[in-house]
């Protein structure tokens, strides 16, 4: 929960991880490049006070992430994005399964995201079935790029993934985040080309395409795509922590995604741990477009506007209404313990996860 | 002359100038900026006519197709040195750089060399990203003669030899006044140059705002079409600052020393 002037302002974050990139899990020769151009990312963009030590960034735990999400990161609900990695990492990366652990310690807290991965096929379809019945599953996050058997990676407009698209409309699994990166092959193809989830997003109007780094680095494809199309979200992770090192091009960035796609569509993530949620709320909730800008454009970064990018939009999308939820959080262990600090700061210690049992 | 690009031969090399001029030409062609001023090229040496390149991707994930462009455009700036007779590109920590390396360094064409794996002809790619360019720095000048009070018909009626130049400074007439300053020069070449890489009219008479199907631009019409390509100017500006910052992290060997606490900022 962020206070503004007294008033509360709803926060979802809407991209982040519990990850084990420890040198244990790791699988050479990726598992270490993987983690270590993560914290590039990390080490680039950070304020210097939010930097952490390369050790802790492999692994953090769950400790942390309850600190720098909930206690100290205004953060009321995180949607956890499961990113398998099974070639890169022996346990994976951060599966659902791992996941869950978190999701059941803090049932209101989290919403838990799985994926699928059309290359399995037939097979497949029947896994994810499974998933969905077993687990509390409220979207998906999709990587297009992620190796697999030699095939390093596929694309939204297969014919196979239409098959687990339809499943998704038949199970009730509207929210499909997509993230573009790099593969190494096929090489000629551009792997970060977002025009797939035209495609998608058009043969599929009921289901919602979360755009995860708003395209990054195809931002300009992607606010064509966006414009097109109703069911076609920007994902702000990435392009937030812009907000520090190079604001200009942070406000610049806002002016196009308010100019095209307007401020019901975006949906503000921390990419945790990449970057911890702090800093990009207290940073965003302080920041004002530019005058030349906003005259240039034409559009506002308004309050009104901040409060939709930090979680009334991703509320909107995932069915959750802020004011009755407010009350539910109010009343778990964290939202306890968040009240007994605010009372007595003096005499606040740290959140005890130990303490926490998992939910039925 | 930057001064990354200064310091990367030493004084006394035969034909340094025309070494260093032919290099600032490579670009990355996804950024649309030169691959000496974004930092990627490591280290140059120039033993007997041998040239070697270090590049320094700002990943190791770095898109394999674009790396090879990069190195394959490095390699062929640097036969037209008519000293250089032999040139080897190193890629660095990159985790195909024996593959890229292999292929580039013995001039096989990458459709060829990765014809295994899905490789295929690079050309489109290369275009589209020659597009993507072209409106990038369009989008610059556009807002430069916007910003000397051109009006938007003053703009459309612009020929390419109205433009003309003092130094480093670009001038255009305005409608009933002296002609007036309107930015770099460099902005206006950069402009230009594109409009020939692509095969655009370059005459002096032809049309200065064009669109890629070197249509002139009516007063209608030149709005929307601002809009798109600042657009696509910020796309490729936010992506070279990005990878600007994860170069300048992955260059402090941070993980090396963590023991010794938080690194120095980026900034």
């Amino acid at each position: 929960m962020y206070t503004h002037n007294g008033q509360d302002i709803f926060v979802v974050d809407g991209h982040m991880h519990l990850w084990d990139a420890s040198p244990e899990n790791q699988l050479p020769p990726h598992g270490k490049n993987w983690i270590d151009c993560f914290y590039a990312y990390h080490s680039g963009l950070s304020p210097a006070d939010a930097k952490w030590p390369y050790e802790k960034f492999c692994q953090y735990g769950e400790a942390a992430l309850i600190d720098d999400l909930f206690i100290q990161g205004y953060v009321d609900v995180g949607i956890l994005n499961s990113t398998y990695l099974y070639e890169f990492y022996k346990n994976g990366f951060n599966s659902h399964h791992q996941n869950n652990a978190l999701k059941a310690k803090y049932p209101e807290r989290f919403l838990l995201n799985g994926s699928f991965d059309p290359r399995a096929e037939e097979a497949g379809l029947e896994e994810f079935r499974h998933m969905v019945e077993q687990y509390p599953i409220a979207g998906l996050k999709l990587y297009t790029a992620e190796w697999r058997q030699g095939s390093k990676g596929w694309r939204l407009n297969d014919p196979w993934a239409y098959r687990y698209f339809e499943l998704c409309q038949e199970l009730g699994i509207t929210n499909i985040h997509v993230h573009k990166g790099p593969t190494v092959y096929p090489l000629s193809r551009d792997a970060f080309d977002v025009h797939d989830v035209d495609d998608a997003a058009t043969d599929f109007p009921a289901l919602n395409f979360i755009v995860e780094h708003v395209g990054l680095p195809r931002l300009d494809d992607f606010c064509w795509i966006a414009t097109q199309e109703k069911n076609v979200y920007a994902g702000l992770a990435v392009a937030m922590p812009f907000i520090h090192p190079r604001p200009r091009y942070f406000a610049e960035i806002m002016a196009n995604l308010l100019f095209w796609l307007g401020p019901d569509k975006l949906l503000f993530g921390s990419d945790y741990a990449i970057w911890t949620p702090k800093w990009q709320i207290e940073k965003l909730m302080a920041f004002e477009l530019p005058d030349d800008i906003r005259q240039e454009y034409g559009v506002e970064l308004t309050l009104e506007t901040k409060r939709k990018i930090l979680g009334e939009n991703a509320a909107r999308l995932y069915g959750i209404d802020p004011a009755v939820h407010r009350e539910k959080l109010r009343r778990d262990v964290l939202g306890v313990h968040l009240a007994t600090a605010t009372a007595d700061p003096a005499g606040a210690e740290a959140f005890p996860v130990a303490s926490v049992q998992e939910h039925a | 002359m930057p001064t990354e690009a200064q310091s990367l031969l030493p004084s006394d090399i035969a034909d340094r100038a025309i070494i260093l001029e032919r290099l600032q030409r490579v670009l990355d062609p996804e950024l649309d900026e030169s691959m000496l001023q974004l930092g990627f090229i490591e280290s140059l040496h120039v033993h007997e006519g041998h040239a070697t390149v270090a590049l320094h991707m700002p990943t190791s994930w770095c898109a394999v197709n674009f790396v090879y462009m990069m190195a394959e455009d490095i390699r062929h700036a640097l036969f037209t040195v008519e000293s250089i007779h032999a040139v080897t590109i190193r890629v660095g920590d990159h985790f195909a750089a024996p593959a890229i390396e292999k292929a580039v360094n013995a001039g096989i064409p990458f459709a060829e060399a990765f014809a295994a794996e899905g490789g295929g002809d690079l050309a489109t790619l290369r275009e589209t990203f020659l597009r993507k360019g072209f409106l990038s720095r369009q989008a610059r000048l556009l807002r430069r003669l916007k910003d000397a009070g051109l009006t938007a018909a003053d703009i459309c009626a612009l020929r390419i030899g109205d433009l003309s130049f003092a130094g480093d400074t670009c001038l255009a007439p305005c409608a009933g006044r002296q002609p007036v300053e309107v930015g770099p020069a460099d902005t206006a070449h950069r402009y230009l140059q594109r409009r020939a890489d692509l095969g655009l009219d370059g005459s002096p008479t032809g049309p200065l705002i064009t669109d890629l199907q070197d249509q002139p631009l009516t007063v209608e019409r030149l709005e929307a079409h601002v809009t798109r390509a600042r657009t696509v100017r910020l796309s490729l500006e936010a992506n070279g600052a990005l990878c600007r910052a994860v170069l300048a992290a992955r260059q402090t060997p941070a993980h090396d020393m963590w023991f010794l606490g938080p690194i120095k900022s980026f900034q």
